[in-house]
């Protein structure tokens, strides 16, 4: 069979027994120092309701205006997704589309492929598509860009502060949410939990059928 | 000793995607957990990162030059260069702010193409170096390249809040070739596989 009792660190590709880290413990490899695994309490529960909140979040976070602008008499406000509309009347239409898929695509699949996943597991129902939605999870990660959005907004409400007054509304605070939420469902995914459970529940699916 | 060391000359594959370690013996071509296509080692690493990497590097030309902003005050344009934005920032005494966008915008992109094209020459030319070393330096190359859309996304913040009829911030040609400078080197990073890096020596 294929089981082996070993595991390889991804990179250096160093042989390795199989971590055995327990909760609030981290796993290094020897040779590399890479972060190996960081098994977190209750990985599928937590990670189950921190996307509940995110997608219930991302909507206002989406929708409402998240910051105001008055200058010379004329006000403004700007939505998360009125920057992709302005660039793209520019005729920015590439920078356009890197800013939606950054901001507000990619984000949005990513929490609900990990709202799929959690749900699936939590409540013990295979799916086949499970190891696929997995993968694009770890394919997205990278480009999932809220973050650095948030650290833009600063640096733009810093230089507009001294020619304009500046307000801002609860799209803001949902988008300040929305960001702290992600940050903890990465941190509280499990990977090699997730990824141990989906085989279980495919196995266990194949032998019944 | 190193031989011993290495999952692969011990006849075992990690998946790319999933993690899971499987026998070459049967020469599986996909993951039996994932069912991705199994690879030892990035396929064709080398040569694609080479090619992200040239292609940044020319893009990485027009994106300092042309203006990535221009500031149109009563019909009379003011064209901003990445650099030009920056001076401006410091110049009003708006100095964190502006090292930030000094780092994120300038330090960060070009050091990362000088950080990935070193990784490619010890890669290819077998450089016998301190592979623990030079895999973190690839680690925070992987990490803080993200980070550089912060000019990006200002912009189209800035784009979309300063539209109105005596002043209007409008895009510059050079976001364009920034964005891709961005996009390729993550690419190119992600393409790179630091794996080769402990391949190569000798003497570990
Ligand atoms: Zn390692
Ligand atoms: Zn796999």
């Amino acid at each position: 069979m294929n089981i082996t009792h070993y595991d390889a660190c991804p990179e250096c590709d160093l042989l390795l027994n199989p971590n055995t880290a327990s909760v609030g413990e981290k796993a290094h490899c020897p040779r590399c120092g890479l972060l190996l695994s960081r098994p977190s309490k209750r990985s599928v529960e937590r990670t189950f309701a921190l996307s509940i909140a995110g997608f219930i979040l991302f909507f206002p976070a989406n929708l409402l205006p998240m910051v105001g602008i008055t200058m010379m008499g004329n006000a403004n406000t700007g939505v998360l997704y009125s920057g992709v509309v302005a660039l793209f009347n520019n005729g920015m239409i590439a920078v356009a589309a890197v800013v939606f898929l950054a901001s507000i695509l990619f984000p949005l699949v990513h929490i609900i492929l990990s709202l799929l996943i959690s749900g699936h597991l939590y409540f013990n129902s295979p799916n086949r598509y499970l190891a696929h939605w997995m993968r694009w999870m770890h394919h997205l990660d990278e480009w999932v860009m809220l973050e650095v959005y948030m650290l833009s907004i600063i640096v733009a409400c810093v230089k507009l502060m001294s020619l304009a007054k500046l307000e801002f509304g609860w799209g803001l605070y949902a988008f300040i949410a929305l960001i702290v939420i992600t940050t903890l469902l990465t941190g509280n995914l499990d990977n090699d939990l997730f990824w141990q459970r989906i085989h279980q529940l495919s196995n266990r699916n194949n032998n019944a059928s | 000793m190193q031989a011993k060391a290495n999952a692969l000359s011990q006849g075992f594959i990690r998946c790319h995607d999933c993690g899971y370690l499987v026998k070459t013996v049967n020469q599986p071509s996909s993951c039996p957990r994932c069912d991705s296509p199994l690879h030892a080692r990035h396929p064709h690493s080398l040569q694609r990162t080479t090619a992200l990497l040239l292609s940044s590097f020319l893009l990485y030309i027009p994106a300092n030059i042309f203006p990535i902003m221009i500031v149109n005050q009563f019909g009379v344009g003011e064209p901003n260069t990445i650099a030009g934005g920056i001076v401006e920032l410091i110049d009003s005494g708006m100095i964190p702010i502006g090292l930030l966008v000094l780092v994120a915008s300038i330090l960060v992109p070009s050091s990362k193409l000088i950080g990935i094209s070193l990784l490619l020459l010890c890669a290819h030319f077998r450089w016998q170096v301190n592979a623990r070393r030079w895999t973190t330096m690839y680690r925070v190359i992987a990490f803080v390249g993200r980070w550089s859309m912060l000019d990006i996304f200002m912009i189209s913040i800035l784009v979309d809040l300063v539209n109105f009829n005596g002043v209007q911030i409008i895009a510059g040609p050079a976001a364009t070739a920034f964005a891709a400078v961005v996009i390729l080197t993550m690419f190119a990073a992600e393409n790179f596989d630091p794996r080769l890096l402990w391949d190569n020596q000798q003497n570990l």
